[in-house]
């Protein structure tokens, strides 16, 4: 048998539990978001929000084929930002084989 | 030759923390045969006991608040009086040891340099002012910068309206003649107003790009938006009451120039350096929208592009029938002239004009064209009026060889290329030849800057029909992006070699803009490019012939462009990649003459005197 009070203790621990569980969760997601802040570029957090929010993400302009979105509309960026993303998009030429 | 010894004075009222940071920084500076004398101006925080500890300068107190003026005039009195001065706010930051010395030398380099300034940056990097400017229709005096980026833009020293007193290098010279600053001004104006009294009294006012100081601009009176106000408008009332005569006096001439301005065109790009320097030539322009209905442009052109000059020059009421018109743009909108007396200025990327526009240059007085090419094409499709060349520019103040680029931090070797996709720039080629040419195992890379409007295309689908090797040279690729013009120097600067490989061109702004950077350039040699481009300054890309100009634009049909040499081609890239001294060498000497031969004020030159000789 089952007191009130054995009940109520159950209904708090499971409440506690459940507390626990999403503290967890809010501080993985809170510690994501923060790699992802440090990480990612402005357009890419800026697309992320975007999708987040159930909207399509601005058109990004590929550096190479393979990131292509066609389009005939046009995006602006200042030159630093621009060319520090390309630099960080590329990889150094594969050494020579022996 | 003996130094001339100099007085700092540096104007403080309350804010001790920028004092402070101010005199800290000007401390760790080269002030040799200097003397710095802080003028406190009745400051009522900590100001006057902090000072105590600082016993390498003079402190003037003024018992009273005597406003900005009052201040500096009490410390110019206050210094020896054989010595220049120089006025500094108490919200700069000296980050440059020599500032001081670089200034100095300035000053003196000839007899009539007066007044110097210097580039001023804001604490975020943005800059704030390479010297002023002001107009009549306005009279309210513009900083030069627009609160650009700092790339390293007015880099050199030329001569300016005027400076902001921020920090000005006054020779005892100009205090003799003209005294300190005038009374008439609490606050505001009084800057221009001191070096407009320089000019009357022979002395120019010099800003001296090599010297850049941090500005925490308004440091003590941001606090107080409505004094501010108060004061600027009180100034600039009394401002134009004295000066509005000499100010007015600036234009010598008037022209109504009819282009486009606020649309992205060639162009429109072209057309406001154009404006900015004729007005910087003495022309009073005024400006109307040439296209609209029966044009592929819309009816009406944005109001605004965010550049004061520019919009001034927009908004100036014309007459109705001017005496000159200048029509700046496409040969079939040249009957829009509006003047008595009409120009018709205009360019083509292949050999010949056609009937329509050649019909239309046969009404006006004259036509202008940039270009050898264009003046021989012109005549030979029939044109019967007095043509003139009348080349385009550049402005040296944005594209030079100090302007900050990007490179790969890896070392890469880039070629650049930027143009807007389609048949005339051939950018097949480019990328095919360069892709066979090298291997993805050299450590090169071509970026491709590609504008593409028209939906009909779908460039990726373009460029995958090429079959780029994996293994080829690799390409990267800046699709649809646009930058500010002003950074585009960045851009050029951050490439090893510019190329510009297309069949035809009507001058090619980017390829000159390249070449000032001091950039090695590869040069479709045919065409405009036969206007600047040479074996001494550039590589230039031989022809195998000219073939039929076959493209979307109507007004190609029947005239014939170039056919570059992809052979060619394939040796100027290998010979710039391989070479790289003799194409460092070619670069910077097409940066020199770019400089001395190229800019627009060459251009506006040559405008006023074709003006001249047709009695404007």
């Amino acid at each position: 048998m089952v007191s009130d009070s054995d009940e109520t203790a159950l209904r708090i621990a499971r409440l506690e539990a459940r507390v626990a569980k999403l503290e967890t969760i809010l501080a993985e997601r809170s510690r994501l978001l923060r790699v992802l802040t440090r990480e990612l570029c402005d357009e890419d957090l800026m697309n992320l929000s975007l999708l987040a929010g159930g909207l399509p993400p601005i058109a990004r302009s590929g550096f190479g084929l393979l990131g292509w979105r066609e389009t005939t509309a046009l995006s602006s960026g200042d030159v630093d930002r621009t060319m520090e993303q390309l630099w960080r998009s590329v990889a150094p030429p594969a050494p020579e084989e022996e | 030759m003996t130094r001339r010894r100099t007085t700092l004075i540096v104007l403080a009222w309350n804010c001790w923390d920028l004092t402070k940071r101010c005199l800290d920084t000007l401390r760790q500076t080269d002030l040799t045969d200097a003397e710095v004398l802080v003028v406190d101006n009745g400051s009522t925080d900590e100001t006057p006991r902090a000072l105590r500890d600082y016993a390498w300068l003079k402190v003037l107190t003024n018992a009273a608040n005597l406003g900005y003026v009052g201040g500096n005039n009490a410390g110019i009195e206050a210094a020896d009086p054989t010595s220049d001065v120089v006025l500094l706010n108490n919200d700069l930051e000296f980050g440059q040891r020599d500032w001081l010395e670089r200034l100095r030398a300035c000053a003196h380099s000839a007899a009539d340099a007066g007044i110097v300034g210097c580039r001023l940056v804001l604490p975020d990097g943005r800059l704030l002012h390479a010297g002023t400017y002001i107009l009549p229709d306005t009279m309210w005096g513009q900083q030069i910068g627009s609160l650009e980026k700092d790339i390293g833009q007015y880099a050199s020293t030329r001569e300016v309206d005027g400076i902001v007193f921020a920090c000005a290098y006054v020779k005892r010279e100009v205090l003799q003649a003209v005294g300190g600053l005038s009374q008439d001004f609490r606050s505001y104006f009084e800057d221009t107003d001191f070096c407009l009294r320089a000019r009357q009294a022979g002395f120019r006012t010099l800003l001296c790009g090599e010297v850049t100081l941090t500005h925490n601009e308004h440091g003590s009176t941001r606090t107080d938006s409505d004094g501010f106000l108060r004061v600027f408008q009180e100034s600039r009332e009394r401002f134009r009451k004295k000066w509005a005569k000499t100010i007015e006096a600036r234009y010598g001439r008037e022209v109504l120039w009819q282009s486009i301005m606020n649309f992205p065109s060639g162009y429109a790009t072209s057309c406001r350096e154009i404006l900015r320097a004729l007005d910087r030539g003495g022309v009073r322009v005024t400006y109307r929208y040439v296209y609209g209905p029966g044009t592929p442009f819309p009816v009406v052109e944005p109001e605004s592009n965010g550049d004061y000059l520019l919009n001034v020059i927009r908004n100036r009421p014309s007459e109705r029938r001017p005496q000159f018109g200048i029509v700046y743009g496409q040969g079939d909108v040249f009957l829009r002239n509006r003047g008595r007396r009409k120009v018709g200025f205009t360019m083509l990327e292949v050999d010949g004009f056609p009937r329509d526009w050649v019909a239309q240059a046969n009404r006006m007085d004259e036509v202008w064209v940039p270009t050898e090419f264009n003046r021989r094409g012109f005549l030979e499709s029939g044109l019967k009026r007095t043509i003139s060349k009348i080349p385009l520019g550049v402005d040296p103040n944005y594209f030079h060889p100090g302007i900050a680029g990007h490179p790969n931090p890896m070392g890469e070797f880039l070629f650049l290329s930027n143009f807007e996709w389609g048949e005339r720039k051939e950018p097949w080629l480019l990328l095919k030849v360069f892709n066979q040419e090298f291997s993805a195992r050299e450590p090169v890379r071509l970026l491709c800057k590609i504008i593409n409007r028209d939906p009909s295309v779908r460039v990726l689908d373009e460029i995958r029909r090429l079959e780029l090797k994996e293994s080829g040279g690799r390409i990267s690729f800046l699709f649809n992006r646009e930058f500010p013009y002003y950074q585009l120097g960045s851009f050029y600067r951050s490439a090893d070699c510019f190329i510009s490989a297309g069949r035809g061109e009507g001058w090619d702004m980017p390829l000159m803009e390249a070449m000032a950077c001091g950039l090695p350039t590869i040069a479709t040699d045919w065409g405009a490019h036969a206007e600047f481009v040479t074996e001494a300054i550039s590589y230039p890309l031989r022809v195998k012939g000219t073939i039929p100009a076959v493209a979307k634009c109507p007004y190609y049909e029947g005239f014939s462009w170039a056919d570059p040499d992809p052979e060619h081609l394939r040796f100027l890239l290998r010979e710039v990649y391989e070479n790289r001294e003799e194409a460092r060498r070619r670069g910077a000497a097409a940066a020199r003459e770019m400089a001395e031969k190229w800019t627009w004020d060459h251009s506006a030159g040559k405008i006023l005197a074709r003006l001249e000789e047709l009695g404007g």
